[in-house]
C-alpha cells in the first residue's frame, strides 16, 4: 500500500510541475483573446503598439517555454480534494517538492523573502510559503489543483475595506475606483479585479482571490451580482488609465465579485488587484493518478 | 520620432527625447531595483565608497528590473526580464540618479518625484510583464555586483542591443505622459 501511495505522490509532483510551467510560461486563450479585442477597440497608439508586444511576448514565452514575466509571482495552490482520493495527507510536502523542482527547472525567479533578515532562499520556499487553499469535495475520487501565480506589482495595489453596513454597497465602487485611479500604471493595466463582498476581512479577500479564477468575461450568476460587474467594469474603463498608466480606452478587462453573508455590524470589501498578464493552470487526477483534465 | 541611442549619451542627447518619443538603446546598463537603491543612498549616507564599476555608469542607464537568471557553469544568462513598477524607488531615484551620474531610467509606471529637469534624466517606459522577448535583445551579462542582495535585488551588468521599444514618458522640459 505504501508503495502505492508513493508512486502517486510522484505522479501528483510531476502533475504540478507540468502545471507551475504552464502557469507560468503560457497563457490562456480568452486572455489572448480579451487583449486581441483590445487592439480593436483602442484608439490611442501607444496602447495599441504595447498590447500587440503584449501578445508578442505571450506567443515568445510559449515557443521558448520560459515565463512569459519575469515576475513568476507568489505560487498560489487551490487543492480541491475528493473525499474518496486515496491520498488525504502530505500535500505540504509534495507541493513543496514540485516547487522545489519547478524553480529550478523552468526556472522560475526565487520570489521568497524572509520579511525581517531580507533572506532569499531561491526557491521559492520557507515559512509559510506557498499558500495552500484547500477545499473538500464531496462524493469524488478526483484531486484537482490549480496553480495561480500571483505578482507582486497588482498584488501591491490590493486591499480590505471595513466598510459601514448604513451605505457600504452604495461607496464600495467610489472606493475601488479611487485606488485603481491613484495606482495608476503600477498594477500593469488593464487589470483583471477580483472582488469579495460580505464575510469577515479574511473570508471576503479570500474570495477575491478565488473569484479571478472565474474564465475572463463570465459573469456572476446571480442577476444583481452581474450587473455590478458590468458597472464597475465600465466604470474603471471610463478612467481613461489605459494600457500600463500612458492613456487609452482600455483600463480593465473583467470585474468578478464573489459574496459571502455578513455580519451585521461589518461591510467587508476584499479587493485583489490582478496585472494582464493573468495565467493560471490545473489539472485533474483521478484515484488512480492518471490525469482526466488539463488546463 | 524613434531614436536609436547608443549608451554612454551626454546631456544634449537625452534632451532630443521629447514624451511620446521611441528608444532603442544600445550598449551596456545595470539593473537596479529596491535593495540597490537602498544601498547607494545608505553608503552615501555613510561616506562609504561604492564599487568601482560604477564609474562606468556615467551617461548610461538604470533598469527598474529583478530578472530570471540561470547560472550554468559560472555563466549567467537573463531568462526572462521585464521592468518593475518603478514607483516604490521614487523617494530615492533622484539621489541614485546623482551619484551614478546615469542619464536614462527606464521602469513602469512612471515616477512622481523624479526631477527629470535638474538632473537632465529621462524616464523610458517598458511594457510590463513583456519579460520573455527582452531576452533577445540582451547579449550579455558582463558583470555583477552585490550578489549578496539576491539574485532578483543584485545589480546586473547588461551589454544589449536594440533594447525596446521603450517609450520616452517624462523628458528633461518636465513634460510626462502619466499627467
Amino acid at each position: 500500500m505504501a508503495s502505492t501511495l508513493s508512486d502517486l505522490e510522484k505522479k501528483i509532483v510531476q502533475a504540478l510541475v507540468g502545471t507551475i510551467k504552464r502557469a507560468t510560461t503560457r497563457a490562456p486563450l480568452e486572455l489572448k483573446n480579451s487583449l486581441k479585442k483590445a487592439v480593436k477597440e483602442e484608439e490611442s497608439d501607444l496602447a495599441i503598439e504595447q498590447l500587440k508586444l503584449m501578445l508578442e511576448n505571450f506567443e515568445y514565452g510559449e515557443e521558448k517555454e520560459i515565463p512569459t514575466c519575469q515576475d513568476t509571482g507568489v505560487l498560489n495552490f487551490f487543492v480541491t480534494l475528493g473525499n474518496e482520493f486515496p491520498l488525504i495527507s502530505n500535500f505540504r510536502d509534495i507541493i513543496h517538492s514540485a516547487v522545489r523542482t519547478a524553480t529550478q527547472l523552468i526556472p522560475l525567479r526565487g520570489n521568497s523573502v524572509d520579511p525581517i533578515t531580507n533572506e532569499n532562499p531561491e526557491d521559492n520556499l520557507g515559512i509559510n510559503v506557498p499558500p495552500i487553499y484547500l477545499s473538500i469535495s464531496e462524493n469524488s475520487s478526483n484531486l484537482k489543483i490549480t496553480v495561480l501565480p500571483k505578482g507582486g506589482g497588482a498584488e501591491n495595489i490590493s486591499k480590505l475595506f471595513m466598510l459601514n453596513p448604513s451605505n457600504g454597497l452604495e461607496v464600495f465602487q467610489e472606493e475601488i475606483l479611487k485606488v485603481i485611479k491613484e495606482a495608476g500604471g503600477m498594477p500593469c493595466p488593464p487589470v483583471i479585479l477580483g472582488i469579495g463582498i460580505g464575510g469577515d476581512a479574511t473570508t471576503c479577500m479570500k474570495l477575491a482571490k478565488e473569484a479571478l479564477l472565474r474564465p475572463l468575461n463570465q459573469r456572476h450568476l446571480r442577476k444583481d451580482l452581474a450587473r455590478i460587474e458590468l458597472e464597475l467594469l465600465e466604470k474603471i474603463n471610463n478612467l481613461s488609465i489605459g494600457v500600463m498608466g500612458l492613456g487609452g480606452k482600455v483600463t480593465c478587462l473583467d470585474v468578478h465579485i464573489e459574496v459571502a453573508m455578513r455580519h451585521p455590524a461589518s461591510f467587508p470589501v476584499g479587493l485583489i488587484v490582478q496585472c494582464y498578464a493573468h495565467r493560471w493552470a490545473s489539472f485533474e487526477m483521478n484515484e488512480k493518478g492518471e490525469i482526466i483534465n488539463e488546463t | 520620432m524613434k531614436h536609436e541611442l547608443n549608451l554612454p549619451i551626454m546631456d544634449k542627447d537625452v534632451e532630443k527625447l521629447k514624451i511620446g518619443d521611441i528608444v532603442y538603446l544600445n550598449g551596456v546598463l545595470i539593473t537596479a531595483r529596491d535593495q540597490v537603491h537602498k544601498r547607494i543612498v545608505d553608503y552615501i549616507k555613510e561616506g562609504k565608497a561604492l564599487p568601482d564599476t560604477f564609474k562606468e555608469l556615467e551617461g548610461s542607464a538604470i533598469y527598474h528590473c529583478g530578472p530570471i537568471i540561470k547560472e550554468s557553469g559560472g555563466k549567467y544568462q537573463v531568462i526572462s526580464g521585464g521592468p518593475t513598477t518603478s514607483q516604490r524607488m521614487d523617494a530615492l531615484e533622484n539621489q541614485v540618479v546623482q551619484a551614478l551620474g546615469v542619464k536614462i531610467v527606464i521602469g513602469k509606471g512612471g515616477m512622481k518625484n523624479l526631477n527629470t529637469t535638474r538632473n537632465k534624466v529621462a524616464y523610458l517606459s517598458y511594457t510590463g510583464g513583456c519579460g520573455a522577448i527582452i531576452n533577445k535583445k540582451i547579449e550579455d551579462i558582463i558583470n555583477v555586483e552585490w550578489k549578496d542582495l539576491g539574485i532578483c535585488e543584485a545589480v546586473w551588468f547588461l551589454k544589449v542591443k536594440d533594447f525596446g521599444p521603450l517609450i520616452v514618458s517624462q523628458d528633461t522640459s518636465g513634460n510626462s505622459l502619466y499627467e
